[in-house]
């Protein structure tokens, strides 16, 4: 397992500098952090790196991608991924997004108030919904917490912590469940939650290129980064994939975003 | 519970010889032994009592005797399981029993089994509360079992099961097994540890010292202190397994470990992590000498060295939890505590390799005062010492150039204080000390030094 993480590693660190050389609008070089993902990342992290990769590619702006099983432990808030600019460290979409508002560089500067405000709930709720189920899926439906998620976290540690750690982890996401009152749901309307998200997603977009205006906001990259992974993910079944399968406008959203943003042999990596 | 010995040939032999010189009485009259009696057993087993006192019946004059009984009553005392232990020595009794047969006696009563203590306890700088509970002779084999929670003036934190027994009765050889949690703050390093574990160690004498196999198995967590911990400590944040193979040898003729006035210690240790399981792989190798001379006017001359490398056997740097640290206030003095050495933005990284030195000069306090009493718990002491803590490559083949780095940049200061010592085990210094020889990224002490420890350098 070793020898393939660091060939991966060193493949994706070449595409990496490949993508600096084109400039942008931070000074010094952006590294994103996140977690092995041929063998380790598990669902919900593979959906925040994507959105993460989407949201700088839509930026324009060049990083390099450093993968670290221990990505996870190193990221102040413990979530993955987080990015670092010089001494500087930023975790998880959100504060990312602010910090590169900070930096003059914002995909949603020429909304409304009032876009800008519906962006905010959809971001909050639609989207904080797409993320629960996915949670719910990966950690507390039996089988695909026990034939993937929980081998794919502990994927890195010797035993018994590739025991000890998922099981902590599958406590905490449990926990975090439970706050959201997800925790007694059934597994059948968590999928139904899922396609209630979808169709709110795919009213909202209709028949646009892009959720708001004609160009790309930070939901663009939010949604693509659920989408896409719902689709590509693999787990034991092709349940979740056929959910969004079956809203033709989020399909071809994601085709869109994947063909304008993303080099061919990059997405054939992820 | 007695033991009585077999009648044997020799036992007649002495008997011979006796009459000739029962005149006179120095102790060399030849005897035998013909009973033990220990009175007061309740939860002891026999055997265990049994093994204590066997050498006695070998004893073939009075004199030894008297010395052997002095052996089993310090060897039961040792065990920790009595309160009390007194011999008494009287001619045997009773039917065919030879003329001069001895009967000994010892009569003991079981201490408490249970106890409860709340105390304090002195690490390396650091001072900590320990409350624990304890089951003395669990299986009357002078078992221990204890379970201790200690908090520390650092943020440190821990508790520890600990069972240990003596092997085949013998008290000096003894199997300890522990089961443990513990956490740390390491404030010049910018990180936290918590460790989970256990360990198994075996300790017993050998020909030259005491020697100690230990199995080690830990779980480590890694995690940064702020969000401004600099990212070479960031980069060793998470979980790890040590599992390690470890071998102690320790030679001490100090009268005393705190302020010893002569004799020497000598300390090694291997450690191999890595091959029983766990993802941390290295092996490690620590070495300490410490030579006590005693001078004239209770002035003792002190001298000091120690050193330790280690190699990463998976190819990459070891991990900041497993390297060497140096400097503080029973250190090297002068410096803070892990103060020295490579650095990034402020954190102390630790290295692969490291030594330090010094010598002191101790004397009691000017005009001796107390002496005998509670000037005998302080010292005045004038010092100098030295260290260094770099890395080396040690795939290197030009082994001796690599080693040179340990030449170059070395730090050392001197300074003079006053130590006091706490318990058998601990001490406080106060020092003043002048820094010679630093780099500038170094964490200094220049001045007052206060410190507190359980090993000195």
């Amino acid at each position: 397992m070793m020898a393939s993480l660091v060939e991966e590693a060193a493949q994706i660190h070449a595409q990496g500098l490949e993508s600096n050389l084109q400039g942008g609008g931070i000074d010094e070089e952006l590294e994103l952090y996140q977690p092995f993902q041929k063998d380790q990342i598990t669902l919900p992290e593979e959906v925040q790196c994507m959105a993460v990769k989407t949201l700088l590619h839509m930026c324009k702006i060049p990083f390099s991608l450093r993968l670290r099983a221990n990505a996870e432990n190193m990221s102040p808030s413990g979530g993955v991924p987080f990015i670092k600019v010089g001494p500087q460290i930023v975790s998880e979409f959100d504060p990312i997004v602010e910090y590169l508002d900070l930096k003059g560089i914002s995909l949603s500067r020429e909304l409304s108030g009032s876009q800008r405000s519906e962006m905010k709930a959809y971001m909050a709720l639609t989207v904080n919904r797409l993320y629960s189920a996915e949670v719910y899926l990966s950690w507390c439906c039996e089988t695909i917490a026990n034939k993937v998620t929980k081998p794919r976290y502990g994927a890195p540690y010797p035993w018994p912590l590739n025991k000890l750690l998922p099981w902590y982890k599958q406590r905490e996401a449990k926990k975090y469940l439970k706050v959201q009152g997800w925790l007694e749901k059934s597994q059948d309307e968590v999928y139904e939650e899922l396609k209630m998200a979808c169709k709110a997603l795919s009213d909202k977009l209709d028949d646009q290129y892009y959720f708001f205006l004609d160009r790309p906001s930070e939901l663009d990259a939010l949604v693509f980064g659920h989408l896409y992974s719902l689709l590509t993910f693999q787990l034991i079944d092709d349940k979740m994939a056929d959910i969004v399968n079956s809203f033709p406008t989020l399909t071809r959203f994601v085709e869109r975003i994947q063909e304008n943003y993303f080099i061919a042999p990059e997405m054939d990596d992820v | 519970m007695e033991v009585a010995s077999g009648h044997n040939m020799s036992g007649h032999h002495h008997h011979h010889k006796h009459r000739r010189e029962e005149t006179t009485f120095d102790g060399s009259n030849y005897v035998k032994v013909e009973h033990i009696k220990v009175q007061g057993l309740d939860k002891t087993k026999n055997d265990f009592v049994v093994h204590q006192c066997k050498d006695l019946l070998k004893a073939a004059t009075f004199k030894d005797v008297i010395l052997s009984c002095q052996e089993v009553k310090q060897k039961l005392e040792q065990a920790n399981i009595f309160k009390t232990v007194s011999v008494l020595i009287d001619t045997s009794k009773g039917p065919g029993v030879s003329k001069d047969g001895l009967d000994v006696i010892f009569k003991v009563k079981e201490g408490r089994r249970y106890s409860a203590s709340a105390h304090t306890a002195i690490g390396n700088n650091e001072g900590s509360l320990v409350l624990g509970g304890k089951v003395g002779n669990v299986f009357g084999r002078a078992e221990r079992l204890s379970l201790e929670y200690s908090r520390g003036s650092r943020q440190s934190t821990g508790y520890n099961l600990t069972f240990s027994k003596p092997v085949f009765n013998e008290l000096s050889k003894r199997l300890t097994v522990q089961g443990f949690k513990s956490s740390g703050e390491y404030l010049l390093s910018s990180f936290r540890e918590i460790g989970r574990g256990a360990y198994v160690d075996y300790t017993f004498p050998g020909p030259l010292g005491l020697q100690s196999l230990r199995w080690e198995g830990v779980w480590r967590e890694l995690s940064c202190l702020t969000r401004a911990s600099s990212f070479p400590v960031r980069e060793q944040c998470g979980h790890s397994l040590k599992s390690s193979l470890k071998h102690i040898f320790a030679r001490d003729t100090r009268d005393e470990p705190v302020c010893p006035s002569r004799g020497y210690l000598v300390k090694l240790s291997q450690e191999f992590a890595g091959y029983t399981g766990g993802d941390v792989k290295f092996v490690k190798g620590e070495g300490e000498l410490q030579l006590n001379q005693y001078l004239f006017w209770d002035i003792v001359f002190s001298c000091s060295l120690q050193g330790g490398l280690m190699k990463a056997m998976d190819g990459n740097q070891a991990r900041i939890n497993d390297r060497f640290f140096l400097g503080g206030p029973t250190d090297v003095r002068g410096f803070n505590f892990r103060g020295i050495g490579p650095q990034d933005s402020g954190n102390f990284l630790g290295a692969e390799s490291y030594w330090a030195a010094g010598v002191h000069l101790y004397s009691p306090l000017p005009f001796n005062p107390g002496k005998g009493r509670w000037g005998d718990l302080f010292r005045m002491h004038a010092f100098a010492n030295a260290g260094n803590l770099c890395n080396v490559n040690l795939d290197n083949p030009n082994f001796p150039d690599q080693l040179r780095k340990l030449q170059e940049n070395v730090r050392w200061s001197y300074g003079a204080g006053m130590l006091l010592r706490i318990g058998r085990v601990a001490r406080f210094e106060l020092n003043y000390c002048i820094p010679k020889a630093a780099q500038p990224t170094d964490s200094i002490v220049s001045g007052v030094q206060f410190g507190v420890g359980v090993s000195f350098l």
